[in-house]
Parts: C-alpha cells; sequence; structure tokens
C-alpha cells in the first residue's frame, strides 16, 4: 500500500501582535500518513489546526518547520498539483463570472484545450446537479451552490487526490447525502480523499482512518476500528408494555431507565449480569421486546475524551 | 504562458463586467461636449484646445483605470480568498502576478485604443468646414498621425504605473496603494524639481537626498510630449525608444520585486 | 402590496419636498437678516497665484490644457472689460505712451497672458492676440504698448525663428505709437529670419521712408535692389526713384518758395515760372514725366506719372 501524502513534524508559527510579535504556534510537529485510495478524516475543534494542515499542503503557507510530500514529491510540485483537486472552507470565487466559466477557467490553468474545457466543465457540473442556473454569474448563488461549484472545480482534473476542507458546509440533508456518495464513488475508482469535518458522523459513516488535532497538535491517529474500542460497554434495551406500576428501578444491571412514553422503557444496562435475566423477567410480566442492542463508544465520545484530555489541553508551544 | 494568458483574459473581463468600459462612454461625452463649447469660446484655435483636452483626457482617465484597477489586482484576489482556489491549481506564483499585470495591460490598450477613436472623431469634426488656408497656419493638422507618438508614451507611462500600482498591491490595502501609487505619480513628475533641489535648499545632505530620490522614484515627465505634439514639434523615434526601454527596464524591475514579495507570502 | 408601496413612496417623496422647501426659506430669510456683503467685482478677478512657473509647476503634466484654460480666461476678462468699466467711475482715457499706465479694468490683462504663455512658451495666438488685447488704445484695449511688446518679445525668446511677432512689434509701434524707426528696426529684423517672406524687407525700407528718413530707407531699398526676383527688383528701383523724386521736389520746392516771396504771390503756372528764369524748363520726375504746379506754388507729382503715389510723410512724431 503506497503513501498518498505523508508529513514529518511539520510546524507552523505565525507571529501574531501588532508591536512585539509574539509567536502562535498553529501546527506542532505533525506526522502522520495517508494512503493510496483511503479516506482519510481531518477531526478537531476550531483552532486545531487542520485547515492549516491543509493549506500547508496547498503550499498557500509555508511551514517554519519539518516538511511533507505528496505522491512522494516535496510540495509544490506542479506535476504533482496536476493530480489533486483542493476545495477551501466557504469557498469564493468570481462573481462575475458564470459557473461554467469559472470551470473554462480553471480547466485552462490545467492545460485543457478549449473543447476538452468545455466537455469537463460540463460534466462536472452534471455530477454535483448544476443545471441551467451553470449560465448565471455567480453573485447570485446561494451558498450551497456556491459549495457544489466547489467541489466541481476540485474534481475538474480527475485527480488522484482529492483534499476537502468542511466539504459539507452549506449544503442542506440532501447536498451532503450527495456529496456522501460522492465520496464513495471517488474512493471506488481508487481516488484518494481527504478531508477535514466538524460532521463527526460523516467521518463515521465514510472514512477507514482518522487523525485528530487540539491545539496544534496530534492527539489520536489510526483506523476508526483501532482508534475507537470495538467492545461493548454496555447493552441498551427497549421493552413496550410494561405497566408503570411494575417498572424496575434498581434491579441488578440497570444503570439507567428512560420512559419512552406509551408503556415503552429504554434499558441502560451494565454488561454484567447478562440482559437475558432480566429479559425474562419483564416478559413474565407480559412485557414485549422492542429492540436489543450492545452500546459501543462513538466517535463523538472519543473526540470529547481526546480533545479534553490534559495532554491536549497543554498551552502551545511557540517558536522552539 | 497559456495560464498567463488565462489569468490576463480574466482580468480583462472582470474589468469589462465591472463596467470600467462606461468610462469611455464619459470621456467621449467630454471630448464632444467641449470641443463644441470651446468653439463658441475661444478665438479660432479650437483645434489646439481640443487636442489638449483629449490627451489630458485619455491621459487622466487611462491613470484613473491604472490605478483603481491595479491596486487591487492582487489584494482583492487575497481579501475575497479566491487566491485559496487559484493557487493550488498547476501553476507558479510568478504567472500569477504576470497575468494579472497582462490582463490590466490588456484592459488599458483596449480603452486607451477606443479613446484614441473618439478623440480622431472629435477631431475630424472640430476641424470639418475650416478654410484650408486658415487650417494651413496652425501648428500642426487637425488629424495629426504624430498625436499617436504622444497618446503611444501616455499608454507607456500608464504601463509603468500599472506595475507600480501591483507592486502595492501584494503587499498593502487598495487604500494605503492607490494613496502611494498617485505619490508617486506626482513625485515622478516633479522629479526635475528633485535633480535641482540643490539649488533651492541650503542643507547639502537633503540636496543629497533628493538627488537619490530623482534616480530612483520614476521620471515621469519624460512621457510627455504632449505639449511638442500639439505644436507640430517633432518627436524623434530615438527619443520614444530610449522612454520605452527605461520605462521597460524599470517595470521589470517592480515586477520582479511583486512576484518575490507574492511568492513569500502566507495566506492565512 | 403595490399600491401601499406606491402611496408609501408618494408620502416619502411629498416629505423631502416639504423639508426641502422649508430649508430653501430659512436660507432666504436668513440671506434677508444677515445679506452676504457685496462682491467686488475687480477683486472677482483676483488671479491669486501670479508666478508662472508656480502655476507651472502645479500643473504638472497638463500645462497645455492649464494654458488654455487661462488663454480662455484672459479673452473672458478682456471682453469683460466693459463691463468692468460700467462698475467704476473713472478719469478721461489716458493716451497711449509707452510709460507704463493704470488701465484700471485690465491690471490683470497681463498677468493672465504670462502665465498662458509661461505654462505653454509655442501658445502662437495667445502671444499675437494678446499683443492686441494690450496694444489696442484705451478703452478698446489696455493702451499698454511696453507690454504688448514685452510679451511678444517673450515669445520671440522661445521662438526665435518667429519673424511674425517680430512683425507684431513692429506694428505695434508703427500703428499705435507712430515709432517709424522703431517699426522699421522690428521689420528689418524680421526679414532677416531665415524663411520670412520678401516683402518684410520693403516694409522695413517703406516705414522708414513713412517716417521721414530717407536716408535709411535709400540705403535699405539699395539693399533690397540685389535680390534675384524680378518684382522685388523691380519694385526698389520704383521706390528709389521715387526717394529721388522726393528729394528734388524739395530743392524745386525751395527754388519756388524763394521766386514766391521775392515777386509777392506764387507762380500760377510753369510759363511764369519758366519765363523768369527760375528754372531752365518744366522739370521733369525720374520717371520722365513732368512734375505739376498747384495754383498756390505747390510742386506735386502728376497723377500720370509712374511714380505716382509717393510715399506720405506724416508729421516726425517721436523718431529722432
Amino acid at each position: 500500500m503506497s503513501v498518498a501524502l505523508a508529513t514529518h513534524e511539520l510546524t507552523k508559527d505565525f507571529s501574531v501582535g501588532f508591536w512585539r510579535k509574539r509567536p502562535y504556534r498553529a501546527l506542532d510537529r505533525l506526522t502522520l500518513e495517508v494512503r493510496e485510495g483511503e479516506v482519510f478524516g481531518f477531526l478537531g475543534p476550531n483552532g486545531a489546526g487542520k485547515t492549516t494542515t491543509l493549506k500547508l499542503l496547498m503550499q498557500l503557507v509555508f511551514p517554519t518547520g519539518g516538511r511533507a510530500e505528496i505522491f512522494g514529491r516535496p510540495l509544490g510540485d506542479l506535476a504533482v498539483k496536476r493530480r489533486i483537486g483542493y476545495l477551501p472552507e466557504n469557498p469564493y470565487f468570481y462573481d462575475h463570472l458564470t459557473a461554467e466559466e469559472l470551470l473554462m477557467y480553471f480547466g485552462a490553468l490545467f492545460g485543457y484545450d478549449a473543447a476538452e474545457r468545455r466537455r469537463r466543465a460540463g460534466h462536472m457540473l452534471d455530477q454535483v446537479g448544476i443545471g441551467s442556473e451553470r449560465r448565471l454569474q455567480l453573485r447570485k448563488f446561494s451558498k450551497g451552490m456556491v459549495q457544489r461549484v466547489g467541489i466541481a472545480q476540485a474534481l475538474l482534473n480527475d485527480p488522484d487526490l482529492v483534499i476537502f476542507d468542511e466539504p459539507m458546509s452549506g449544503l442542506d440533508p440532501l447536498g451532503r447525502r450527495d456529496v456522501r456518495a460522492l465520496v464513495l464513488g471517488l474512493r471506488d475508482r481508487g481516488c484518494t480523499v481527504v478531508f477535514s469535518s466538524h460532521v463527526l458522523s460523516d467521518a463515521e459513516a465514510l472514512c477507514s482512518r482518522v487523525a485528530i488535532l487540539a491545539r496544534g497538535r496530534l492527539v489520536a491517529n489510526g483506523g476508526l476500528h483501532e482508534i475507537l474500542a470495538f467492545e461493548a460497554t454496555g447493552w441498551e434495551m427497549v421493552v413496550a408494555g410494561i405497566p408503570a406500576s411494575q417498572v424496575p428501578s434498581a434491579a441488578a444491571g440497570i444503570r439507567r431507565v428512560v420512559p419512552i412514553g406509551d408503556g415503552r422503557y429504554a434499558f441502560d444496562l451494565a454488561l454484567d449480569p447478562p440482559p437475558e435475566r432480566l429479559l425474562a423477567d419483564l416478559a413474565a410480566s407480559g412485557a414485549r421486546l422492542v429492540s436489543l442492542n450492545p452500546i459501543r463508544p462513538t466517535l463523538e465520545d472519543l473526540f470529547v475524551e481526546q480533545v479534553t484530555s490534559p495532554a491536549a489541553m497543554a498551552p502551545r508551544q511557540g517558536g522552539s | 504562458m497559456k495560464s498567463i494568458a488565462a489569468i490576463a483574459v480574466n482580468v480583462f473581463r472582470e474589468s469589462v463586467r465591472d463596467k470600467v468600459l462606461y468610462n469611455l462612454v464619459l470621456f467621449a461625452i467630454l471630448m464632444m461636449g467641449a470641443s463644441y463649447l470651446l468653439g463658441q469660446l475661444t478665438a479660432g484655435q479650437d483645434v489646439k484646445i481640443v487636442k489638449d483636452l483629449g490627451l489630458s483626457a485619455i491621459s487622466v482617465f487611462g491613470l484613473f483605470i491604472a490605478v483603481f484597477i491595479g491596486i487591487g489586482l492582487v489584494s482583492k484576489e487575497v481579501e475575497r480568498r479566491s487566491v485559496y482556489s487559484l493557487l493550488p491549481k498547476p501553476i507558479h506564483r510568478y504567472q500569477l502576478i504576470l497575468g494579472k499585470y497582462a490582463g490590466l495591460t490588456l484592459t488599458l490598450v483596449v480603452n486607451v485604443l477606443i479613446m484614441t477613436l473618439a478623440f480622431y472623431a472629435v477631431l475630424l469634426y472640430s476641424a470639418w468646414g475650416i478654410n484650408p488656408i486658415v487650417q494651413s497656419a496652425w501648428d500642426a493638422p487637425a488629424l495629426d498621425p504624430a498625436l499617436l507618438r504622444a497618446i503611444v508614451l501616455i499608454l507607456v507611462e500608464l504601463l509603468l504605473l500599472t506595475s507600480v500600482a501591483l507592486f502595492f498591491s501584494t503587499f498593502s490595502t487598495p487604500m494605503l496603494s492607490a494613496a502611494l501609487t498617485f505619490g508617486i505619480f506626482l513625485v515622478g513628475h516633479f522629479s526635475t524639481d528633485l535633480r535641482n533641489f540643490g539649488q533651492v535648499v541650503d542643507s547639502p545632505a537633503a540636496a543629497r537626498v533628493a538627488r537619490g530620490l530623482y534616480w530612483v522614484v520614476p521620471n515621469l515627465g519624460q512621457f510627455d510630449v504632449k505639449s511638442q505634439v500639439v505644436h507640430g514639434q517633432p518627436v524623434p523615434f530615438g527619443y520614444m525608444a530610449l522612454t520605452a526601454g527605461y520605462a521597460a527596464l524599470y517595470t521589470a524591475m517592480l515586477l520582479t520585486m511583486a512576484v518575490f514579495i507574492f511568492s513569500r507570502r502566507d495566506f492565512k | 402590496m403595490v399600491a401601499t408601496r406606491h402611496a408609501s413612496a408618494l408620502g416619502a417623496f411629498a416629505l423631502a419636498a416639504a423639508l426641502l422647501a422649508g430649508a430653501i426659506q430659512v436660507q432666504a430669510a436668513r440671506e434677508r437678516a444677515y445679506p452676504a456683503p457685496p462682491v467686488d467685482p475687480a477683486a472677482e478677478d483676483a488671479v491669486y497665484i501670479t508666478s508662472g512657473s508656480a502655476v507651472r509647476r502645479l500643473s504638472g503634466a497638463y500645462t497645455g490644457l492649464a494654458a488654455d484654460l487661462y488663454w480662455i480666461r484672459a479673452i473672458q476678462y478682456y471682453g469683460g472689460a466693459k463691463r468692468r468699466r460700467d462698475e467704476q467711475t473713472l478719469g478721461p482715457a489716458p493716451p497711449p505712451l509707452l510709460a507704463a499706465v493704470e488701465t484700471p479694468e485690465y491690471t490683470q490683462l497681463y498677468t493672465l497672458l504670462d502665465i498662458t504663455t509661461s505654462l505653454d512658451p509655442l501658445f502662437d495666438i495667445a502671444y499675437r492676440f494678446g499683443a492686441v488685447f494690450l496694444a489696442e488704445s484705451y478703452p478698446a484695449g489696455a493702451g499698454r504698448i511696453d507690454l504688448a511688446v514685452e510679451l511678444l518679445e517673450k515669445g520671440i525668446a522661445a521662438r526665435p525663428d518667429k519673424w511674425e511677432y517680430m512683425q507684431d512689434i513692429g506694428f505695434v509701434y508703427y500703428w499705435f505709437a507712430h515709432d517709424y524707426r522703431q517699426a522699421a528696426a522690428w521689420f528689418d529684423k524680421a526679414a532677416k529670419v531665415p524663411g520670412a517672406p520678401v516683402w518684410l524687407g520693403p516694409l522695413a525700407a517703406t516705414t522708414l521712408a513713412q517716417g521721414g528718413d530717407r536716408q535709411s530707407s535709400r540705403t535699405m531699398w539699395e539693399a533690397i535692389r540685389q535680390s534675384e526676383i524680378d518684382w522685388v527688383r523691380q519694385s526698389a528701383e520704383q521706390r528709389l526713384l521715387q526717394l529721388r523724386a522726393l528729394d528734388e521736389m524739395d530743392v524745386l520746392q525751395a527754388d519756388l518758395d524763394r521766386f514766391a516771396q521775392l515777386r509777392g504771390s506764387p507762380p500760377g503756372d510753369w510759363a511764369t515760372v519758366v519765363g523768369a528764369r527760375v528754372l531752365p524748363g518744366v522739370p521733369v520726375d525720374p520717371a520722365g514725366t513732368a512734375y505739376e504746379l498747384t495754383p498756390d506754388g505747390r510742386l506735386r507729382l502728376s497723377q500720370s506719372s509712374a511714380l505716382f503715389p509717393l510715399p506720405a510723410e506724416p508729421q516726425r512724431l517721436g523718431t529722432q
């Protein structure tokens, strides 16, 4: 499995302040790898350094320390840029251009001739669901439509590596579903996808591996199945038909009882003792089992735990 | 090269859609109205005044286009963050700068061309029906092709000032860039005074500073041959070649610095 | 609804109109209560910056246009003289002399013309028409021959090949100052400019003769007689014959006057003169035609003579 993208001790300091410039470490010695063909998630709270990392990779910002490679070549290599697609966060293009013209313009920067540009532009706009609006100037587009155009321009060159910074922002549920399908489609085609997101459910659904950043540092990195403990921590049992008076509240193993209404109750049970006993007791009183599921930790749990950990909460180092 | 051309075409298209070309309408109206009024006001030398007005107007309108578009060339991209989607494309940063410059050059050339056509049309109208004997007494004919020499040098000056504006645009805000570019325009036209500063002021240190400034700040007075052309005095081709050469070198210097600054910028 | 929008638009306009009307009323009331001091028409035409080089510096690259504006201003100033004159009580018109005399409503004229020509030293009509405005006898013009000459000399300094300006100076002396010696001197200077028209030399010579300075005139004509151009040479010969005629007539007239004194009354005809042996015969002019004798004893050239008419010799005013 070859490496699409790798960073080694990648560091970025910014100088802030007007008079006495204090260095602000936006990214602290980031070292990770993204393998070809996988969908990789960059997660973390605001100010964690996700966008900074992506900008460093795109050479919009230059590293203070460390290095990175894409497809084995150092950053900024033009041949590599030809194989990459990038969608910035909250993209803005050119108000005075139409969607079609924008894609044609970018197509020219890739060196395609006029016919090729037109074909690709048309195709991509179809893919992201922009129909006759493509002849309208971008100043008339809603945020969601601009986002779609952004995705279209990122995929214009059939890239081997796609980097999305907050791809779901501004999209309604339909749009998000479309983007998820798109990402999976890209993966199926062998494209490597890297995206940063706040929306953990998307990461859970799409990513094979993730990195979690906080305050410029990497606090977790690896496949979801590695990071998330796969063992269950308990059971959730939903039962119906229990009269209110007969709800057991303090039997062994019951951590919590939540009435759902209409005689239904959700039980949060510990692993031990096995729930069969309680179920048998309730059934004997005339209750019906609705569902029984193991409780596994979610990415959100992990996220909150990691991000508020003492290691993550340590202050940023500046300019070392 | 194709990338530079693509970026240039986009700059041109933006200036057209920003209704920059409406200033041409204003120019045409100004010229026609003024030439008619001046015919009423002056003692039979309409054509000189029309020529002065036309050349000055081309210069001023061109100056405003060069500065007000020039100062935004880079700063607008950065401020609006469209640069975030542009730079990741397979282009070098210097291509962006050169493309922007080429685009504004194209805009200016088109504008000046149209203004020149309108100018000659107005001259034709002004000289229409005037006795040929009277016309032969004029310093220069109404539809004098030598006017084009003055216009070419005006255009050369504008291209130099564009590079000044672009240079400032790579690192400062539009407001400050405008002030600095206009400032350079003014100082550039006072450059002979800078040279002779020593004769006016007692302090030798100030005189040396002024002298140094004279050599460094672009000498813009040399591009002004309006008076010669209006009075029918020749503007030698050698002079035009040397002035254009100076402008080319100075512009190349500014573009080099602009590329240098732009190549090192972090776009946070 | 549309109707409400129209109504509110009308309301807004009506309110704005009412407020403007109110403001106008208040201004009118203020002007009645605190009238502004009357504007001094002489001060109104003040030229604030009188230094040509200062204005030139301020005009930057647009000196030609600034010159045009000052020229227009000069014309308007000149045209407004009558209006200014009517607004002042004036004494008798001063005679046009070379001394600097104040002509109140033209005080700024030279300044405006000076600035115009400093801004554009090649501004032909500013020099020529300006000189006319300045030299023209008061009250039609400023009556300032000295300034007219100064302006034209400035023009010559800028363009030494402009024989027209030298001719203009000659004309100013000739017509307004009746200084024929100076006029002729300037015509002669003009004639010496390469490319000057051939008739300037003859003009200078004729002017001298008109001033009564026949000897200088004769010398000039002798020089002109060297010309290769036929009609110029013939014209010079004609002029020289005329000068000879004038000289002869002076001598003859003296003889006739002496005779008249002795006789007690002027001779009536040639027979009397020849009979009294004052002259050997009827005198003949250099062209061969007989002179005529008027009844009151004045000698004159015959109208049928080839030399008719002789150059007039007005009173010697201002010549040496």
